[in-house]
């Protein structure tokens, strides 16, 4: 079945809101932040990052709420309001909006912030408000408590496919009307740990600049941030398009089939171990790929599907051929997004206007 | 909320502190057996000790050298399945041929809890990425659909404590979908010093073994385990091939609070209706609940209520007793166990419980009890206020 | 600092009571509903604090319930339990 978007909510490297982020596409990439490293092993060292900042979320909350709330779970919250907002149903009766959040990493800085506490002051001392704002739902629930949500609330967690997985199941609740919307949206966040696994396995690579479409290389700049969308049944008003479908699989078990003449977005961002499964499918097309916009992390495919939204509403999107050059806009009615994980693991999700 | 096509379900497993395979599981449940005892896997600092249950053996697998190394709750994962597989009378190569998703609920199988690497990383060092690796390899509904070598969905479901119970819901609603041929659904969780930790600073642990719904209740056990189902479309299991059936999955949202179940229930309430529209069903028609009773004074507290409101009559029973909390396992293992008691026509005494607790005036089942009646519901609650209730029919298969 | 002084401080910090300041906090306030505002998940988090800023544990919530009324009972009990 089916599904229109009717509001997109998204804060990351390129600022806050669904026009920062059309702005940022028009100009092709944001510059990221330069974050010096503290680690000893690292001190002093710089390197690039798409960071979001969430002092906008005060205009929906008031800061006393806020005070338990982790910065992983404000992108979150930020990202659900400002898709409420955009789709107009920050007021009236939200008791029918499902809540479907997919994470690649879950809530990482306190996660450690947990250890922490245990590591640096004995087993005792083991902090109860760490400990249940480091599982992975815990976002969800902000979501839920702050903005009184109580239909259905899940949290789906599968790496680069979380958000391809996650949409599936949002799509199929909308089908089996257990909900009239859905708030569907994908988050992840930065923190120091992450970077330095990055540093160890990438070396170098991570220096940027980010050239998605170079695929055999290793571009990745580390990113983080939230994008969701409010989701609803056919029947009702589309201020962005609709969805028609998401697909899962595995390229290496069944290789994956592409709409031949669909706009594509692909979300090729830097790492070349899954740069190969691309270039096995995207060779002599011309695609978009938008990662120099917010970054390499799993919770990206979810900006990607809000370009997809974007250039369905426009009629145009801005694509490439690899290696990536200049790029040129062509109008798009039909929009597929492909995301590759490393083990061939695919989505694809098709939407039109 | 329509209703829905029930789903079949060709085959179970299951492993926990109670037993390494489901046979073994119902032996120790229908003997009122259980083993908890300090934790032997790992050893904290902490001043006082907590019984847990943990696997009584070691677990063998038909695993590779590279899949060996996959963390704990994935291999638990993978071994409730492939029991489930065993069950359904099918073969790896069988699935290759179909288009199979694999739906799994957990918690700590996808938390970065490793404190070994971030203790020397905090100390300053550069500590190798062995451990980080095995985490990246180790998302148990990838584990599972790699192994098997499967190219369907997959989807790893972190809803706390409810988890198991969703994914198993979730899972029905692929197939109905079309989205799949086959779903592996169900849940797995390991016993770990981090929510050790984590579930003794909340204060909700009972020193001794736990005692679900009694009015001296302290807090529940953690254990660890899997739980897992083989689904498919009735028309292709086949009556003689169905060990039972999902008829109704309901979830909801308190929206209340973080770490404590909202006091009137409403959230449960909604879940319970959903999952009862989506069945056809009324809840006279449930033979027995087994219910989420980890033991904890306010959960126990809001169920109770809840199951005296809703499910007047109905039989209840915690089979944390028996388990502990396996935490995103622990819907699935007990909606493994609701099946096989519908099969089987009975249920095992709610263990752990003695005295009534007012607050909560109808008690659980006290011995093991014969029950009628082809449906019966398992209910999870969870840490963010998720609520989840599947309905689940009996089989042509016993 | 007394005892009072710096039950106030570690709250405001550990809790993340940031619109506070100590003064806003009276002694005899509740801590929990109506009052301070906090809740459950607070209790187990001001068990945590005392160990940790005052070195004096809680075993349980039936002998942290009586001291986790206010500042003032919350400073009475850590100081007996010092003096012991």
């Amino acid at each position: 079945m089916a599904v229109n978007i009717q509001g997109i909510g998204a804060v990351g490297g390129f600022g806050c809101g669904v026009e920062a982020l059309r702005n940022a596409l028009r100009q092709g990439s944001v510059p990221p932040r330069q974050v010096t490293l503290e680690h000893p092993g690292e001190a002093g060292e710089e390197f690039p990052a798409y960071l979001a900042a969430t002092g906008e979320l005060e205009r929906f909350i008031p800061k006393r709420e806020l005070r338990r709330i982790d910065h992983f779970s404000k992108m979150t919250l930020l990202g659900a309001c400002l898709a409420l907002e955009d789709a107009a149903l920050l007021d009236g009766d939200r008791s029918r909006i499902g809540v479907v959040v997919a994470s690649g990493y879950g809530p990482l800085k306190t996660t450690f912030s947990f250890l922490d506490s245990y590591l640096d002051f004995g087993y005792s001392c083991s902090s109860p408000t760490h400990f249940s704002n480091s599982v992975h739902n815990a976002a969800a629930a902000h979501v839920a408590m702050q903005l009184k949500l109580t239909a259905p609330n899940l949290t789906v967690t599968q790496f680069d496919m979380s958000v391809p997985s996650a949409l599936m199941t949002a799509l199929q609740w909308l089908a089996e009307d257990r909900v009239d919307q859905v708030l569907f949206g994908a988050v992840d966040e930065y923190c120091a740990v992450l970077r330095y696994c990055r540093r160890q396995f990438f070396g170098a690579g991570e220096q940027g600049p980010l050239a998605p479409l170079e695929l055999a290389r290793q571009t990745a700049v580390v990113g983080e941030g939230a994008a969701f969308f409010v989701l609803a049944r056919p029947e009702s008003a589309a201020a962005y398009g609709r969805i028609d479908g998401v697909c899962l699989g595995n390229h290496q078990r069944r290789p994956v089939r592409l709409p031949e003449t669909d706009g594509l977005i692909v979300g090729a961002d830097g790492h070349h171990r899954c740069g190969v499964w691309y270039q096995q499918v995207i060779t002599g097309r011309q695609v978009a790929a938008c990662a120099p916009v917010y970054g390499s992390f799993p919770a990206a495919a979810a900006f990607d599907l809000a370009v997809a939204a974007l250039a369905l509403r426009d009629g145009n999107l801005t694509v490439d051929e690899p290696p990536g050059g200049d790029g040129q806009a062509v109008d798009v009615s039909r929009l597929a997004c492909l995301k590759f994980a490393a083990g061939g693991e695919y989505g694809l999700i098709r939407l039109s206007r | 909320m329509t209703r829905l096509a029930p789903v079949a379900i060709s085959g179970l497993g299951c492993l926990s502190g109670a037993g390494m395979n489901l046979a073994e599981n119902l032996e120790t449940l229908f003997a009122g057996r259980r083993y908890p005892r300090p934790p032997v896997r790992f050893s904290t600092d902490h001043p006082v000790s907590y019984p847990v249950l943990e696997l009584r053996s070691e677990f063998t697998l038909p695993l590779d050298e590279q899949e060996l190394t996959y963390a704990r709750t994935s291999q638990l994962a993978l071994a409730a399945a492939l029991e489930a597989l065993a069950d359904a009378g099918l073969e790896a190569m069988e699935l290759q041929k179909k288009r199979v998703g694999v739906c799994i609920g957990t918690t700590v199988g996808c938390a970065l809890n490793c404190d070994d690497f971030y203790r020397d990383y905090k100390a300053g060092s550069m500590p190798e990425l062995a451990i980080i690796e095995r985490f990246l390899r180790s998302n148990p509904a990838a584990v599972i659909a790699r192994h098997l070598q499967l190219d369907g969905p997959v989807q790893t479901v972190v809803n706390a404590c409810s988890s198991g119970s969703d994914a198993i819901g979730l899972g029905a609603s692929w197939l109905r979908a079309g989205a799949c041929d086959l779903v592996i659904a169900g849940g797995a969780d390991e016993l770990s010093r981090v929510t050790y930790a984590g579930f003794s600073s909340l204060m909700i642990t009972d020193t001794g073994p736990c005692r679900p719904f009694d009015v001296r209740r302290k807090g529940l056990n953690l254990g660890e385990g899997a739980g897992m189902m083989i689904l498919q479309k009735s028309e292709d299991a086949g009556p003689q091939r169905e060990r039972g059936r999902v008829l109704g999955y309901g979830a909801a949202c308190d929206a209340h609070h973080l770490t404590a179940p909202r006091p009137d229930g409403a959230g449960l309430k909604q879940a319970l209706r959903e999952a009862f529209a989506g069945a056809g069903a009324t809840p006279a028609q449930m033979a027995f609940v087994n219910a989420h009773g980890t033991g904890t004074p306010d959960n126990d507290r809001t169920e109770g209520r809840v199951l005296r409101e809703v499910l007047p009559g109905v039989p209840y029973l915690s089979t944390k007793g028996y388990t502990g909390h396996t935490l995103g396992a622990a819907g699935a293992i007990e909606a493994v166990y609701t099946v096989a008691c519908l099969n089987r026509g009975e249920v095992p005494a709610s263990i752990g419980f003695v005295d009534v607790d007012p607050e909560i005036p109808v008690p659980p089942v006290i011995a093991n009890t014969a029950i009628g009646g082809d449906m019966a519901l398992s209910q999870s609650l969870a840490f963010g206020g998720n609520n989840a209730v599947l309905i689940l029919g009996k089989g042509g298969r016993r | 600092m007394s005892v009072k002084e710096k039950l106030k401080k570690v709250l405001i910090e550990d809790l993340n009571l940031e619109d506070l300041t100590p003064d806003e906090i009276d002694d005899d306030m509740a801590l929990f509903g109506e009052g301070l505002g906090l809740d459950s998940l607070d209790a187990v988090e001001l068990v945590v604090v005392v160990q940790k800023h005052f070195g004096v544990e809680i075993k349980d919530m039936e002998e942290g319930r009586p001291a986790l009324q206010s500042i003032s009972t919350l400073a009475r009990f850590i100081e007996e339990k010092q003096g012991q």
